[in-house]
Parts: structure tokens; sequence; C-alpha cells
């Protein structure tokens, strides 16, 4: 029924109560605004990665051997569950660009010579296909070209096994295969300046590897793509092919770049549900204070309409319309912002994974959901209102309501504590504890925001803390090489001789299948020097770890997944060598927070590879300075090298990304929460302003200036979110946890540290939000009519 | 819809004198409020000039006016205006707050016979009796002026003649100016003066050479 009368009496409660329903709306905003843009962006990136990883034709899977021939990919691709198969050379190479003294680190795929589709194929983003006239030709990574500058025709020196090629430039492209660029010598960021993908004509880089008609990886793609039945099929071909010298299988979804963005979607997926519930939680509750202080401000009115024949559905739909029109406010508030953050967000994972199209596009599916998810939550927060409403009788509500009667406060109950409290704050606890729903609200508000704030610095803080452990504490070498084959300790005084070189620390680090009955992971177990200095694994407790003369330490991650303990005995198998099974034992289980470590004495792991001693990765430190030139200059000379990483490099580009990203993530969060804070506050502080007209014109009257009265009603506030801030702040600590909890992932462990700053800034910001909002409360002081409020009847 | 501005005041001057119990009667709408807000510091007049001893307030700041409600006025409504939430001393204490040389609470309470109630909430009190703590927060700061506006409009007679007799005995005994504007000219006779005051203007002020006592009136 359209009752025009009823609506304009809600336009005009409206627009009585426009700043507080603009607060909420605001709330309410930012929450479908976290909905629909993360809802969004994610479908925008899934979407991207979908059609890319189809269309450019993902691998399911890869097999690296030693040397295959044509005919073992012919049979590979007659095994059951496998639909196709390619054969493709993929060799790590050092690159020389002329322009960083470091060599720079790539690897060499093979492709056909002739354009035809293939098992991850490329996406030519500049240039041609080879043309077949100069085999030395290269086809190279978008990223990597776009940080050095290169375009088609720009040559490049590539040192391939140990043979230095100069190669011209034909293309550019990106592959579904290298969405996240990472090295393989590990690192936690893309560094496209100093890692690079070629892709090469097949006979080329056959010849160059001594590869010539056979090749070291097969990738193919599965009938049953689901993880068991690549797991089995993946055994099945390790079988079949064990005399081509299978080093590593790999299943698609454990590919470092296919993982990287899976887990990314996974988390805001993740975040989009969650995020968002908190701000239509905070949103309701503080929406419902306010409808109930309505409700209470016009009984009679109710009253009235009741006695002259208004139904209880007309009461009803007319209070939960008030909901409906800030649910409506904030889904196009939300959808507003929803939309420019999906583009903005779109906008910073362009530079971290390289996908062809990341374009906003319009769901309307999304745009419903957040409309619809708003006007739940909004209306639900008058619901009690009505109800409220609805249930007064007519005769009742027209009579005014009884008096508020004043009784004491459990607070007084507390004798001499409350005669000892100063009389301001026995006026402002007085008031509040007496109204306990609309103090939880508050205290809840003030919790939910404190705790977000304080769960956004803390993400800070633990990945500061984490990279501190990586990079400064565990890591004290100034370079790492890696070398192709494994040397021996004639091989390490080499680079001990390098110029400039001051110390070295040799390291073996032997890709192994460990296994424990049904339980087994594919580690890379590293063999430690005794007395290493340089690198110096941590354990939780900040202790270095030990590793006995036999046996293995593993990190705790890896010995769950094993379902092992110390003492416990393991079956590994190296992937290199004679790939012979043998017994250790593990001594220790440690904590850290990266990757599934193991460790073990680098002359107890050579022998299990059955070297005497072996090492196939140097650390070291260099003096720096003139010596760096030359130092890297030698370097590049060393046939064994594969590459080189160094310490400072990665912890600045660790860090920019910190800076960059997490930054804007944590003022975003900031924003959020002070408009949680701002808003909640504001809404409280008015309802209760608006109960107490008659208290601040007394007030006033009586000589109390503004900034007096202020303090009394900030002074209630004040409590109430010194409270929420307290009880906020364990509740961060509880999130943190929950954090470190949710975040013991194979790849990374969140740490459960939590820093005094952390609370001390939480709370500094929570100050201000409190300030923000009082400031707005002391302007509404300052412009009510008091003296009209004076002389009106209750 | 636009607002019209209609002077609620013209022609009204008046003199008040230390010590007196001044009584201004006038039918509703005839700028007695007005009037009042404007001796209290709660409003500014547009023209003219009010003066409280040598400084003139007319033109005072808001914060001047805060200062001067705070010092020199105290003022007792027709609607007690008590804070629901605070006992009879606690709502006493409220003024007594913010003064430098005011009354003990339980001493004003005192004054208007409500020593034994102080622990009460207004809620547990008569209106009489809510009206005299609003007198005795009136009296807490040593105001030099207490200002009443309808203090028994509220209220019924008995109540009513209790709280002007009490008010009539704190001019008397106190020698406390007390400023009272009223509808109901039954009051008057009790003012040592008494100014009439009719749309807007006051007409004339005529002085009781024998106020009378509160036992002696009714309406």
């Amino acid at each position: 029924m359209v009752n025009r009368a009823l609506y304009r009496k809600l336009g005009r409660d409206v627009r009585q109560r426009k700043w507080a329903l603009a607060a909420l709306a605001i709330i309410i905003g930012v929450g479908v605004s976290c909905y629909v843009g993360m809802a969004a962006v994610y479908r925008d990136l899934d979407g991207s990665r979908e059609r890319y990883y189809r269309d450019y034709r993902l691998a399911d899977f890869s097999v690296d051997l030693k040397r295959a021939p044509a005919s073992a990919v012919d049979a590979a691709a007659e095994m059951p569950n496998v639909r196709s198969v390619r054969g493709r050379v993929s060799l790590e190479v050092s690159i020389d660009l002329g322009n960083t003294p470091e060599p720079i680190s790539g690897r060499a795929i093979s492709m056909p010579r002739e354009r035809r589709p293939v098992l991850n194929d490329v996406l030519l983003r500049s240039g041609t296909w080879f043309s077949g006239r100069d085999e030395s030709e290269v086809i190279i990574n978008d990223a990597f070209a776009r940080a050095n500058g290169l375009v088609p025709g720009s040559r490049i020196k590539v040192l391939m096994l140990d043979k230095q090629h100069d190669l011209l430039v034909v293309g550019t492209a990106m592959s579904p295969e290298f969405v996240y660029l990472m090295s393989s010598s590990g690192g936690l960021a893309p560094d496209p300046k100093m890692f690079g993908v070629l892709y090469l004509t097949e006979d080329f880089l056959q010849k160059s590897s001594d590869l010539d008609g056979a090749y070291n990886q097969l990738i193919g793609t599965a009938y049953d793509g689901s993880r068991p039945a690549l797991e089995d099929t993946l055994k099945f071909i390790e079988g079949k092919l064990d005399e081509y010298g299978v080093a590593n299988t790999t299943p698609a979804e454990d590919q470092p770049s296919v993982r990287f963005l899976s887990e990314e979607l996974v988390g805001l997926e993740a975040t989009a549900r969650i995020l968002p519930v908190v701000f239509l939680v905070v949103a309701a509750l503080v929406l419902n204070v306010l409808t109930t202080r309505m409700v209470a401000q016009q009984r009679t009115v109710i009253g009235l309409l009741r006695a002259i024949g208004y139904g209880a559905g007309d009461i009803i739909r007319h209070y939960l319309a008030y909901g409906a029109l800030v649910g409506i406010a904030g889904a196009v508030i939300g959808i507003a912002a929803g939309t420019w953050m999906q583009i903005a967000m779109g906008i910073m994972y362009r530079q971290f994974f390289a996908l062809p199209k990341i374009e906003a596009h319009f769901y309307p599916g999304v745009l419903l959901t957040g409309l619809a998810v708003s006007l739940v939550f909004a209306v639900s927060g008058t619901a009690r209102g009505a109800w409220l409403a609805v249930r007064l009788e007519p005769a009742e509500a027209m009579r005014a309501p009884a008096p508020e009667a004043g009784h004491r406060v459990l607070a007084e109950r507390a004798g001499f504590l409350w005669r000892a409290l100063p009389f301001r704050w026995k006026m402002i606890t007085g008031a509040r504890f007496r109204n306990r729903f609309r103090s939880s609200v508050s205290v809840f508000s003030g919790l939910v925001s404190t705790a977000l704030v304080f769960a956004a610095l803390n993400n800070y803080g633990a990945l500061g803390y984490i990279i501190d452990y990586e990079f400064e504490r565990t890591a004290r070498q100034d370079f790492t090489v890696s070398l192709r084959d494994a040397v021996g300790e004639g091989g390490v005084r080499e680079v001990a001789d390098l110029p400039g070189v001051t110390a070295v620390e040799p390291q073996l680090e032997v890709v192994s299948d460990l296994s424990n009955g049904p339980f087994t992971k594919r580690v890379a177990v590293t063999g430690m020097a005794s007395g290493n200095r340089l690198h110096t694994p941590l354990n939780a407790a900040g202790k270095p770890i030990v590793v006995a003369e036999e046996g293995l330490v593993l990190t705790r991650k890896l010995a769950d997944i094993l379902s092992v303990r110390e003492g416990a005995r393991l079956e590994l198998r190296p992937l290199v060598g004679r790939r012979l099974r043998v017994e250790a034992p593990v001594v220790s289980v440690v904590d850290t927070y990266l990757g599934l470590s193991a460790y073990a004495d680098i002359t107890y792991l050579s022998r299990l590879v059955g070297e005497e001693w072996a090492s196939n990765e140097i650390l070291g430190r260099s003096a720096g300075g003139s010596a760096r030139g030359s130092f890297f200059a030698a370097l590049k000379e060393m046939p064994k090298m594969l590459g080189v990483s160094q310490r400072s490099r990665s912890l600045k580009l660790i860090n920019d990304t910190m800076e960059g990203s997490l930054g804007t993530f944590i003022f975003i969060m900031v924003l959020f929460s002070g408009i949680i804070a701002v808003g909640s506050m504001l809404n409280t502080a008015l309802v209760s302003l608006s109960e107490r007209e008659r208290e601040v014109g007394s007030l006033r009257v009586l000589g109390y200036t503004p900034q007096q009265v202020l303090q009394l009603f900030a002074g209630e506030g004040f409590v109430l979110n010194a409270i929420g801030i307290a009880v906020g702040l364990v509740a961060g600590v509880g999130l943190a946890k929950l954090l470190s909890m949710a975040y013991y992932t194979e790849l990374y462990r969140f740490p459960m540290v939590v820093y005094k700053w952390q609370f001390a800034v939480s709370a500094a910001l929570m100050i201000v939000f409190f300030g923000v909002a009082q400031y707005i409360i002391y302007r509404m002081i300052l412009a009510l009519k008091w003296l009209d409020v004076l002389k009106s009847k209750e | 819809m636009g607002e019209v501005d209609v002077p609620a005041l013209r022609n009204a001057s008046i003199d008040i004198y230390r010590g007196e119990f001044l009584i201004i009667v006038g039918p509703s709408g005839s700028g007695k409020s007005t009037l009042l807000n404007l001796l209290g510091g709660m409003d500014r007049p547009t023209s003219g000039t009010i003066r409280f001893g040598d400084e003139v307030i007319s033109q005072a700041s808001d914060y001047r006016l805060t200062l001067f409600r705070r010092r020199e006025i105290g003022f007792v409504f027709q609607f007690f205006n008590l804070i629901p939430t605070l006992t009879a001393l606690e709502n006493v204490q409220v003024a007594v707050e913010i003064v430098d040389d005011a009354m003990d609470p339980t001493e004003a309470l005192g004054l208007v016979g409500l020593a034994d109630r102080a622990d009460h909430f207004p809620s547990q009190l008569s209106g009489g009796e809510q009206q005299r703590v609003a007198v005795a927060r009136a009296l807490a700061g040593r105001p030099t002026v207490v200002l009443c506006d309808e203090p028994t409009g509220a209220l019924d007679v008995e109540m009513g003649k209790q709280v002007l007799g009490m008010l009539s005995d704190l001019s008397r005994n106190l020698k406390q100016t007390v400023v009272l504007i009223t509808h109901n000219s039954v009051i008057a006779g009790l003012g040592d003066r008494v100014a009439h005051i009719k749309d807007g203007a006051i007409v004339s002020v005529d002085v009781n050479e024998r106020p009378r006592s509160v036992d002696e009136i009714a309406w």
C-alpha cells in the first residue's frame, strides 16, 4: 500500500538524521565495496587465468629427465591417462646484457621452428616468430624485455653449458607457464630484471645443450587432471621412463607460478567473503541502536497511527523502510567504490601477474549480490526497532513514556571505589552503563576497528619478521653462486679465489623424495658445512640449527606432512646420482618460516648421493667496491656457474614490494577501520545526544561551555572505546594467532610475533578516530538549540 | 515556507535591584520568556543594551555569556530539567563542579529542605521536590540572580506554593535577588516589585508596599 503521508514522514525523518544515516550507509558501502571489488577482481583474474591456461595450453604435468629420445616421448603419450605429451629442452642459462656487472639468470626453452600450437605455448607480444634464416634467433619473455629495455632487434649474450652465444631477439612473448615469474634460485618476489625466459628453436637448443635429437623435459596433459590421478600417472611415467634418468615430476599445481596465482586467488576469495561481513555486522548493530531510539522518540506518533487504523504491517514496513533506504544507499556507494577498487586491484595485480588481459568486467551477479547482502543486513538492523514499534499498544503508546528512572549502577555497589571516583567520572560511567545494548555496540565496534588495524599492522610486522629472519639473521652472505654440477673442494676454492671474495661456504642442495611409509614429499635437502657462519638457519626460538654428523633436521611442517617425529627414520631417495634409497634418522624438528626445509651435514648428504664430498652452491662474502666488477666479470667466465643471486638485491626487491602493495593494503585497512570507528562513534553519540538534549541544555544553562559538555560526552565514549580498544588489542593478538595458524602452508608460515609498536600504533590510530568523531559531535553540541529543549515539555 | 521575524520584545526597559524579589507578570506570548533569556545571558538582543553592574552583556561573546551564566545566574525552569540518571545531590553537584566558591551540595539541598532526600533519583521524588532540587542547583553556585521561568507551571497548587514560599524566603532571609516570571497574576502579590509585560513591552512596574506571604494567596 502506497501511503504518501508515511513516505513523507520517512523522508523527513531521514533528513533529520541524515548524518547518522549517511555514516551508516558509508560503513555498509565499505563492506559492499570490499565484496564487489574483491569478488569482481577475483572473477577478472580467474577468468583471465582460465582462458590463458586453456588458450595457450598449459600442461598438466612436467617430467624432468636427463635425456629422453623422441621415442620416449611417443611412449609416454601412450601411457594411461595421458592425453598428449610434448618433449622439450629446458635449460638453465646465464645471460649477459652488458648493462649489469652481475650475470643474469635465465631459462632457455625449446619451441618448434615453425609456429604451431603446442603445450605451454607462448603469446607473442611484439616482433615475430623465428624466421628460420638464422638459427640463433630468440624470443624473450616480455617482462624481462621491458625491465631491460630489450626490443626485437636487440642482441643478447647467453651462456649455455660452457659456450657463449650471441643471440638476436626477434620477438617478445609471455606464457601461462610464467605468470608469476620466479627464478629457480628462489627469492620471494619476481625480479624480471634479473631473470629471463628465452625461447629458442628446438634444434638449436638441442645442439647447444648436448641433447641432439633428445629432450630433457616432457610436458603433457591428462584425461583426468585430478590430483590423485595425476600423481598415479606421474608415478607410472617415472617408473616406465626410469632408464632416461627421471629427475623430477611436477603436477601443474605444484609449479611455482601456478601455485602462487592460485593461492592468491584462494586468499582473495576468502577475504571477499569474510571482510565485508565485519562491516555489515557493525552497521546492522549501529542501525539497531538508531532505530530503537527513533521508535522510542516516536512512540506517541506510532500510537496515533495505530489508533487511527494503521495495521501492524504498515508500521513494520514503515520502519523497515529506513533500513532499506540505508541499504540501497550503502549498496550504491559500495558498488561505485567497489568498481573503482576492482579496477585499482586489477592494475596492482598486473604488476605481479603476467596475464594477457586483466580487464575489469561487469558482473551483474556480483553487483546484485552486493545489493542483496547490503539490504539484508541493513533491513535486519532495523528489525528490532520495527518489532518494538509494532509491539506498542496504541493506548499505552499515546501516553508519554514513564520518565527515565535512575537507579544504582553496578559500579556504585562497589562502595568505596565508587566514592573515590571524581564526580565527572561518576556522571560518565553512570550514564553509559545504564544503556547496556548501546554500550555493548560501542565497545564492539571499537573492538572490531582496533582488531582490524592491529591485524593489518600485524601482517606488516610478521612479514617484516620473516624478511629479517630470512635475509638478515639467517643469511649473511653477499652472494650465492649456483653451480650446474656438483664440485669438490677444488671447485669451492675456485670461487674463493675470485677477486674480492673474502669468505666462502659450500652447500649442497639435493632434491630428494623423503618418505615414511605412505607419506612422501619431494623437497630440496640442504647440506651444510660444519662451522657454517654465512648461512645459519635458525629455529623459531632464534637459535642456530645444528646438524648432526648423521641424520636430518626437518622443519615442523615437513615433519607433519611426513608424519614423523624426532628419532624416527625416513627413507631418502635423491633424484640425482645413483638415486639409491637410503635410510636416514630425523635428529630434530625445528620451526622455520619459509618453504619445506630439510638440513643435513654436507659430508653426510654427499655420501647419501654417492659422493665423497660435493657442493653445488657456494655462498660467499665479497669486499664490494671496485672489486665487484672484476668479481662478476670473472664469475661470468666460470662455465660451471648457473647463476648468482645477491642478498642485498633480494632484500631490496622484497622491501620495495612490501612498501608498495602492503603499504597500500595497510592504508586501506586503516581507512576502513577509521570509517567503522568514526561512523559508529558518531551514531551512538548522536543517539545519546538526542536522548539527552535536555541534559545538555541544563548543563549549558548552568554555565558549562560546549567544550565542557563535550568532555562529559566524550568521557563516556572514551570509557567505552577504551574498553573496546583494550579488548580489540587482545582480539588482535588472537587474530594474529589465527593468521599464523591459517597461513601455515608449505610455501610459508606466518610467525606469531606481536610487537609493542603494534599496540601503540593501533591505540594511537583509534584515538585519532575518536578525536575526529568528537570534533563532529562538538559541532553538533554547538548547533543544538538547547534553550528550546529546556522550555519544552518532556 | 519562509520565516517571518516577529520582534518578541520592544521598549522593554527595567532595572533590577540587588536583593529584591521581582515578579514579571504577563500573558503567554507577551515576551516574558524572551526577556528572561536576555537577562540570563542565554540570548542576545538585536538592539538595546543589557547591563549587569558595570558590564554590558548584550553584545558579549558566547564564551563570556557562558561564564556569566556560570558565575552570576541561577536558573529554575518550568520543567525541572534534572538529569534523571543522577541523584538529587549529584544534580546539585553538577552545578558546583564548575564554580570556584560554590556551596557544598549538601548545604544547598539543606536550604530547600531536602537534605534527607539527597540520595534519591528524580524519579523517586515528587514534582515539588524535583523543583526544589532544581532551586538548590540554581543556588549552589552562589549566583547574583536567580531567574525562575514559570517555576510552578508544572506543579499542583500545594507543591507550587511550597516552591514559591521557599523562593520568597530565600529572597527575604538571604537577600538573594530572585526574578520570577509567570502568567499567573495571583503570584504577583508575593514580590517586592511587580513588572507587567504586554505585547513585548513593559507597561508598568509597581512596588508592593506589603508583599504578601504565600499562605495568603490561592489559585
